[in-house]
């Protein structure tokens, strides 16, 4: 006997209250996070004055505007919308790849941007019309676009599935790093350092110029993969079935993988790498929610986007008045969520 | 008695030749700032320099130090800007040192160093090229039988300057020259140090110091390298919060703390992203590019800022017996009042005159015009 329509009906529905309140949560403990991050610093400044300062910026002396405006904000809202890029850039990879291990970075794409800062840095090479420090951005960008369709004509060259696109992305891996170790070779000890210090992925470069335009990218590209969504929970369930769906399979996977380079592209190119969100965080948000893509997407758009936020938070609290490169933080926290994910995928 | 003083004259001459030949020909025996004891069989005519940018140090001491670098890293070509232009300008030959290495110690060839035949290889104890901890290079060269000394002007710069110039004077056989630099550059020490000393209840004002590199956020400096020169000259460095030698402060904590003075330190040369100083640098290029670090919002509510204590020098004095110039430019701007009539570039100018090989002109230091 099989249960009825209505039953189903109550069921989905049940699920789908469930699943909204869980987003819901994540929501409110990203915005709780966020508050948190502007709340706190190395100096005495309260809470109340920070929101004094937000609200009306005029009413306050200048070191609480600055530390609010030019400090505590850029860098909080750049972990919100870091987190946001990569988590939801992972989401997407991990299933165009049918690969639960995937992320934004494994097709070479952080590699890429970071051979691409090597150059500004190194040799100052970039595209005419870009200088000074627009262009590490600008180069970063690039090589990472240009790195996915690379990625793309080689893959659409033999016609190979998710298991070739894999193979070519770790092929750019290793190209792009060698690219990037002689850039090191040539460095001089001062060029040297400062691109250690752009590869290790800090929020202290965010700035009300690169916010906005990370925002604009974030907000144009997100509707899109939101959009996406319901083909992508049937490529979930297999291609095949995803085709028996009428979905196009190879094309989804294209503007996949294009609205993927764009957010990774630009994440990485205002922040330096920042590991293990992309992969961490659609994981979690798998774990909460599903592989309902409906729910997934927001979900590890917002988990991404805690994740940052509450590293933003340790990276300015491990040494007071000192920072701690984020993306050492998300590495040391995501290593063991990431181990712990593994092994525990391994006893179900 | 016409005769004598002549006798005595060609005797004298004739001792002081023996002298001056055995001198020669006696080994030299050196102890090295890392405690080796090292001997060589005479001065050294071809050195290896681990570090290419001592050519700076060598020119202290020797006309033509380009004759006597058998071998270099490439650091001095990147890091030097137009002052290395300028070595090319007056030793041509400089292009044709070879190369043992680009700029790490990973990038040096033991091989290509055994392949010079150098008689001296000349190391920092800590430094970009391989240094005190180079185990392999170290083992390998003397199997060689490449005699090394190590010099430090990086890791304990107030330590280790005098020793490590008398150490090169007499291993290049240049005492003469390099007891004159010492003799100078204790002069100058003693008197910040002894003006310190007699004002033992001075208030160290907070320094901030930036050392500016491109287009990423700067660093500042922790417990050692250039802030150990703040504390030096009674300035209190606010980065000593820092876990290492350099690293990047909270700017919500350097505005919490309102330093009284603020350093920036850089090598760009016209035209390059960061601060502009250096040799064949103009004064406006100097003072345009440090008013922009000046006028960054996040610096606007320094107290430094506010009372344009707003200072500038060029970064590579650190790890370079020219750091008495810097001491005593932050000696001036850190305590005014003590040291107000101190000149650094006075003190460039006349270690142009007395000692180097090739000048420094252009911007070394700069204070930020109101």
């Amino acid at each position: 006997m099989y249960p009825s329509t209505a039953v189903i009906e109550k069921g989905y529905r049940k699920q789908f209250i469930k699943r909204g309140t869980l987003l819901a949560t994540l929501a409110v403990a990203t915005v709780l996070s966020f508050l948190v991050d502007i709340a706190v610093g190395p100096s005495t400044l309260e809470f109340a004055g920070v929101l004094q300062a937000i609200f009306s910026p005029e009413s306050v002396d200048l070191s609480t505007r600055v530390i609010v405006w030019e400090v505590r904000m850029p860098y909080a809202i750049m972990a919100l919308l870091v987190g946001a890029a990569l988590s939801l850039a992972g989401c997407e990879m991990q299933t165009i790849m049918n690969n639960a291990m995937a992320s934004p970075f494994t097709l070479g794409v952080s590699a890429a941007a970071s051979f691409g800062a090597a150059l500004a840095i190194v040799i100052g090479f970039s595209i005419p019309g870009a200088s000074g420090d627009w262009m590490i951005v600008v180069n970063a960008f690039l090589f990472a676009f240009g790195a996915t369709l690379l990625l793309q004509a080689l893959s659409s060259l033999r016609g190979t599935g998710p298991e070739g696109l894999v193979l070519f992305g770790i092929a750019l891996v290793f190209l792009f790093n060698a690219f990037t170790g002689i850039m090191q070779y040539l460095a001089s000890a001062e060029a040297l350092q400062q691109f250690i210090f752009w590869s290790l992925g800090s929020l202290t470069k965010a700035n009300w110029d690169n916010i906005p335009l990370l925002f604009g990218l974030f907000a144009v590209i997100a509707p899109f993969s939101l959009a996406s969504a319901w083909q992508l929970t049937a490529l979930r369930l297999g291609e095949e079935s995803a085709r028996s769906f009428g979905v196009a399979v190879k094309r989804l996977r294209f503007l996949s993988l294009i609205r993927i380079s764009l957010l990774t592209a630009g994440a990485t190119a205002f922040v330096g790498t920042i590991g293990f969100i992309g992969l961490v965080g659609p994981h979690i948000a798998k774990l909460l929610i599903g592989e309902d893509h409906r729910f997934s997407l927001p979900a590890s758009i917002l988990s991404g986007a805690l994740i940052m936020s509450l590293a933003s938070i340790i990276s300015k609290a491990i040494l007071s008045g000192a920072i701690v490169p984020v993306g050492i933080v998300t590495s040391l926290i995501g290593v063991p969520v990431f181990v712990a994910l593994i092994l525990n995928k391994r006893r179900r | 008695m016409g005769k004598h003083p002549i006798t005595l004259k060609a005797a004298a001459l004739l001792v002081g030749v023996a002298c001056f030949l055995q001198l020669q020909a006696q080994p030299i025996t050196v102890t090295d700032v890392v405690g080796r004891e090292v001997t060589i069989p005479q001065p050294a005519k071809r050195v290896i320099l681990g570090e290419g940018r001592q050519l700076i140090t060598l020119s202290l001491l020797v006309p033509d130090p380009v004759a006597i670098t058998a071998g270099w890293t490439g650091d001095f070509a990147k890091s030097g800007g137009l002052l290395y232009e300028d070595y090319r300008k007056h030793f041509p030959a400089l292009d044709n040192i070879p190369l043992i290495g680009t700029s790490g110690k990973e990038t040096v060839s033991t091989e290509q160093i055994i392949s010079l035949k150098p008689d001296l290889a000349i190391f920092g104890a800590g430094s970009h090229g391989p240094d005190a901890k180079s185990a392999d290079i170290i083992r390998q060269l003397e199997a060689a039988g490449i005699p090394i000394v190590f010099i430090d002007f990086r890791l304990h710069p107030f330590k280790n300057t005098v020793p490590s110039m008398e150490l090169l004077g007499k291993v290049l056989g240049r005492e003469t020259q390099a007891n004159a630099f010492v003799e100078f550059y204790n002069r100058r020490m003693n008197h910040i140090q002894g003006t310190l000393a007699r004002h033992k209840d001075l208030k160290r004002p907070k320094v901030y110091m930036e050392m500016i590199r491109g287009a990423v956020p700067p660093g500042s400096p922790g417990k050692g390298n250039l802030g150990e020169y703040i504390e030096f000259v009674g300035g209190n460095n606010i980065g000593t919060i820092l876990p290492g030698e350099v690293g990047t402060l909270n700017m919500e904590y350097v505005i919490s703390e309102q330093p009284d003075v603020y350093i920036a330190t850089g090598i760009a040369t016209p035209g390059e992203e960061g601060l502009v100083i250096g040799q064949n640098v103009f004064t406006y290029q100097t003072q345009e590019s440090l008013a922009k670090l000046a006028t960054r919002p996040v610096v606007s509510p320094l107290s430094a800022i506010k009372e344009n204590r707003v200072y500038a020098m060029w970064h590579l004095f650190y790890d370079s017996p020219l750091n008495i110039a810097a001491v005593e430019a932050l000696a001036k701007w850190t305590h005014p009042e003590l040291f107000g009539k101190l000149k650094p570039h006075g003190v460039l100018k006349e270690i142009n005159e007395r000692f180097l090989a090739v000048p420094l002109k252009g911007v070394y230091f700069a204070e930020l015009k109101p």
